[in-house]
């Protein structure tokens, strides 16, 4: 059967002379699209037929192509994944799409998007691969520019993000060195001058940029820089504040909230001009004391309270704010809070109040 | 360690290493030599061979600090602290260091870290945890005994 098979469609497709008594026939040779024929029964399965098409894709003549394996196609770049997929489907009898690099008789490369389909006779047994063929290097070379575009495009943003991170790291760097440097400048002329209130002045204006200085080192140290850590500045900056005043007890009673970095420079000033205002004029030096310290979040605002245990108020609450408690106000304005200080019993509460949104 | 504790600077800005100097004098010390670069740094702990140095990540002849470190802490055998805004550039193993100061410091800070490293050096222990912005190396938290007065709570 399977040599009747054989002889069937050889005969149709192979004669020499085909013409409209076989459509069909005539379709097949005519058609634009490379079409070819393998004998899926005799060794290394040989191309039977091919169409004038295939011969115009590859550049090779009737004569050199037939009653030879497919396989004269191949080159030096054809992938061995591509030969193994072609070779496992046609053992198997099994119909395959796939492309592959080919090469015409010239020797140029080209993409073919391969189609074999297998042909069985009446008893099921394959006995013809059918073949179709269409030159896809067009659309391969722009994939593989698409790729490499894409690529070069990944590339370019990696190397744009380390330079960015580097940049980031060598002026983080720079402002944590010069606020280093300030500081020790400022510590220098304290210890120069011997007029007790320039002392003073020189001291508050170190406690000042040693707030600035606290909030850098906290800022580019958490992995977010967009938000800052209020409870976490307290803690920091009360570390720093006590240890001239041992005898000074401190509570801290510090939620965690989180604000707007670009808050965090504003809001550390105010905290630490109302630290300031406590240690000097409810903890008078000597004595011993109490300053308290509370962060907490209340119906959609942040309240931090500094309260110390000195004499309180003026009587009538009213007093004439100096220099820090100006600022302080400053502050509170650009923060969008209110500042208030009240009778502590004993001592002061002093209270900023910020919107939570912020 | 009946003596003063004895300290080696290595700090390629001037103003800061002078600083430094007070510092360390206030805190109880003696500062003993000051270098500016890598090379200077490592001459002077072999020569004076002080109980600490407090090191900069970056002197004057480039991000050399953490190999200087490395030498003081190994062959010199001194107890070296970095003090540096380049917490990023040190090993995880702190080339040998006990510890850190990031900057930017306060001078509190530095005085109570210098204080706190001059009593673990004497006692050989840690008389308590160490002081706010002062952060020990792994090998020194266990050899101080900083662990187990954490554990302690």
């Amino acid at each position: 059967m399977a040599e009747q098979g054989n002889r069937f469609l050889a005969d149709s497709l192979l004669a020499p002379k085909v013409g409209i008594d076989d459509p069909f026939a005539a379709a097949v040779h005519a058609t634009r699209m490379s079409m070819t024929i393998v004998d899926a029964q005799a060794p290394d399965m040989p191309l039977v037929f091919v169409n004038d098409a295939f011969l115009n894709m590859t550049g090779y003549a009737r004569n050199e192509v037939l009653g030879r394996n497919c396989r004269f196609l191949q080159g030096p770049d054809t992938e061995q994944d591509a030969i193994r997929g072609l070779a496992r489907a046609t053992s198997a009898g099994e119909p395959v799409n796939l492309d592959i690099l080919n090469y015409r008789k010239d020797g140029v490369p080209f993409w073919n998007a391969l189609q074999i389909s297998p042909v069985r006779n009446a008893e099921g047994q394959v006995v013809y691969f059918i073949g179709s063929q269409v030159d896809v290097t067009a659309r391969k070379a722009a994939e593989t520019a698409l790729e490499a575009a894409a690529a070069e495009q990944a590339k370019t943003a990696q190397q744009a993000l380390a330079d960015r991170t580097a940049l980031l790291h060598e002026v983080d760097h720079r402002v944590k060195n010069n606020l280093q440097l300030i500081t020790s400048l400022l510590v220098l002329q304290t210890r120069r001058t011997l007029d007790d209130s320039t002392r003073a002045a020189l001291q508050s204006m170190l406690s000042r940029v040693g707030a600035i200085a606290t909030v850098h080192r906290r800022l580019f140290q958490s992995h977010d820089l967009e938000r800052f850590d209020v409870a976490t500045f307290v803690r920091d900056l009360m570390g720093d504040a006590t240890s001239g005043r041992e005898e000074v007890e401190v509570e801290l009673d510090l939620e965690s909230v989180d604000i707007a970095a670009a808050q965090a420079a504003p809001l550390a000033l105010a905290v630490n001009e109302l630290v300031d205002n406590a240690f000097k004029h409810g903890l008078a030096p000597g004595r011993p004391g109490r300053l308290a310290l509370r962060v907490r979040r209340l119906n959609g605002h942040f309240i931090i309270e500094v309260c110390d245990d000195g004499p309180g108020l003026p009587p009538g609450g009213q007093f004439e704010p100096g220099f820090g408690l100006t600022i302080t106000q400053l502050l509170a304005q650009q923060l969008r809070a209110t500042l208030t200080f009240e009778s502590g019993e004993p001592g002061v509460r002093a209270t900023l109040k910020l919107p939570a949104d912020g | 360690m009946s003596h003063p504790l004895s300290v080696l600077i290595v700090e390629d800005e001037v103003l800061l290493a002078v600083e430094l100097g007070f510092l360390v004098r206030e805190a109880g010390g003696v500062d003993v030599g000051h270098a500016l670069d890598s090379a200077d740094a490592v001459r002077l702990a072999r020569t004076l061979k002080p109980d600490l140095a407090l090191v900069d990540v970056h002197l004057s002849d480039g991000p050399t600090g953490v190999d200087a470190a490395r030498e003081i802490a190994g062959s010199a055998g001194a107890i070296v602290l970095f003090m540096t805004a380049n917490l990023k550039r040190l090993p995880d193993d702190l080339a040998g260091a006990c510890g850190v100061i990031g900057k930017p410091y306060s001078d509190r800070a530095v005085r109570r870290a210098i204080t706190f490293v001059a009593r673990c050096l004497r006692d050989g222990a840690a008389p308590e945890l160490p002081p706010p912005g002062l952060v020990l190396s792994e090998t020194f938290v266990r050899r101080w005994g900083v662990d187990q007065l954490e554990a302690a709570g």
